[in-house]
């Protein structure tokens, strides 16, 4: 798979919330989902210092433990803010396409 | 595995309390390479920078509690760090007061340059932890005198008394001394010089461990400690200053004045080279646990500040 250059929006916290946008998901699987759709690689300290982070900012919060493993979900504030993040990346977008197609 | 947790050891306890489980679930079904290795080591080290990390699972009191521990903790970590650094400091100052490096400050630019940064940084170290230890100080004795405890008040007594044990020893050892007597068996000179060395190192440790001590044990308000953080920065730059200063010393004397760098006129006629590595080191250590001290307390501080919004 091409490794996307995603810019600001490969950070780690960005990521983690655009995996678990799909469906709650513990940490391991947040990184296989991660590097699957955007080729990056997030190591072990990097995933729970963002994980950490997150919970912390009440942008994510855990579920119940499942054989040692803990799922994590987005919140109302998380989602809020991924689509505030995902918002302004699209009109970036589009305005980058408009011009573009002037050229 | 034994090297995953060893590794996941390196985070802090609190952190550990609420990931630990889980990261090592996960290291279990994802072999680690040396990135991912070196990728957790540089996490506990974050981790260890931001104490908020891991409350989570916390009631909002127990988290506030813990960032105000954090915050009382962390101007006492930067005073412990400056009493060591001005241990090593001592020795760097008695070693220099010889005539041949005086000769070589004057003659060598860099060598007298970075000497008087050494002392700049000095005075302007010990103004900043005046300037946050004097209102920490005050608040230990009115808390004292409010509660009617007399502990707090004798634990600030000790470097009093500290000092004039130190000075007591000092004056003993030179006492029995015979005047003019330059040829004492090498055994009392070994004899005088450990006396004369850890008695200082006892004294210093006694007295930064008591001061600390008192604050723990002293109702110190919250805006008090947030306040002493700002002094606390000019004081870690102070010692990063005079640990740079120190070092180009060194090199200035190597290039400059090399058969004295690497003659033997350090510290009770050791290896000059090895007495001013010795130095570098110690104030190395005190410098990062004074930078690791302030980022910890600044963290604390916004945590508070979050959780007061």
């Amino acid at each position: 798979m091409d490794t996307l250059n995603l810019g600001r929006f490969s950070d780690p916290p960005i990521l983690i919330l655009a995996s678990l946008a799909g469906s709650p998901k513990h940490g391991y699987a947040i990184m296989e989902d991660i590097e699957a759709f955007a080729g990056v690689h997030l190591g072990p300290g990097t995933l729970y210092g963002a994980i950490a982070r997150l919970e912390t900012q009440g942008l994510i919060e855990s579920l119940p433990t499942e054989e040692r493993r803990r799922p994590y979900r987005l919140t109302a504030t998380g989602i809020a803010f991924l689509q505030e993040q995902l918002t302004g990346l699209e009109t970036f977008a589009s305005m980058a396409l408009q011009r573009l197609a002037r050229i | 595995m034994k090297t995953k947790q060893y590794l996941v050891r390196l985070y802090p306890h609190t952190w550990r309390e609420r990931y630990e489980e889980e990261l090592l679930a996960m290291l279990e079904q994802h072999p680690i390479s040396f990135l991912d290795g070196l990728d957790l080591f540089f996490g506990a080290l974050d981790a260890h920078l931001h104490p908020e990390l891991g409350t989570t699972g916390m009631s909002l009191y127990e988290r506030m509690m813990r960032m105000i521990s954090t915050l009382r903790h962390s101007p006492l970590t930067i005073f412990c760090a400056y009493a060591g650094f001005i241990l090593v400091g001592l020795a760097f100052q008695k070693m220099t007061e010889y005539d041949d490096f005086v000769e070589a400050a004057r003659t060598h630019n860099i060598v007298g340059l970075s000497f008087n940064l050494v002392v700049i940084g000095s005075v302007a170290a010990l103004l900043a932890i005046l300037a946050g230890g004097l209102p920490i100080a005050i608040a230990v004795i009115r808390s004292a005198l409010a509660q009617k405890r007399r502990g707090p008040l004798l634990l600030l007594t000790v470097p009093i008394l500290a000092f004039a044990v130190f000075l007591g020893t000092t004056f003993l050892l030179e006492a029995l001394q015979h005047p003019g007597n330059h040829f004492s068996p090498a055994w009392q000179v070994f004899l005088s010089r450990g006396v004369f060395f850890g008695t200082l190192i006892i004294a210093a440790i006694a007295s930064a461990g008591a001061l600390c001590f008192a604050v723990a044990r002293s109702e110190i308000s919250e805006r008090l400690l947030r306040f002493a953080l700002l002094p606390s920065i000019l004081a870690t730059i102070s010692m990063a200053l005079m640990l740079a200063a120190t070092i180009i010393w060194g090199l200035g004397l190597r290039d400059g004045a090399p058969q004295l760098f690497a003659g033997n006129d350090g510290i009770v006629g050791s290896s000059t080279t090895g007495t001013w590595l010795g130095i570098v080191i110690t104030m190395a250590i005190a410098t990062a646990l004074a930078a690791v001290s302030l980022m910890r307390g600044f963290s604390a501080r916004s945590a508070l500040r979050n959780a007061a919004a």
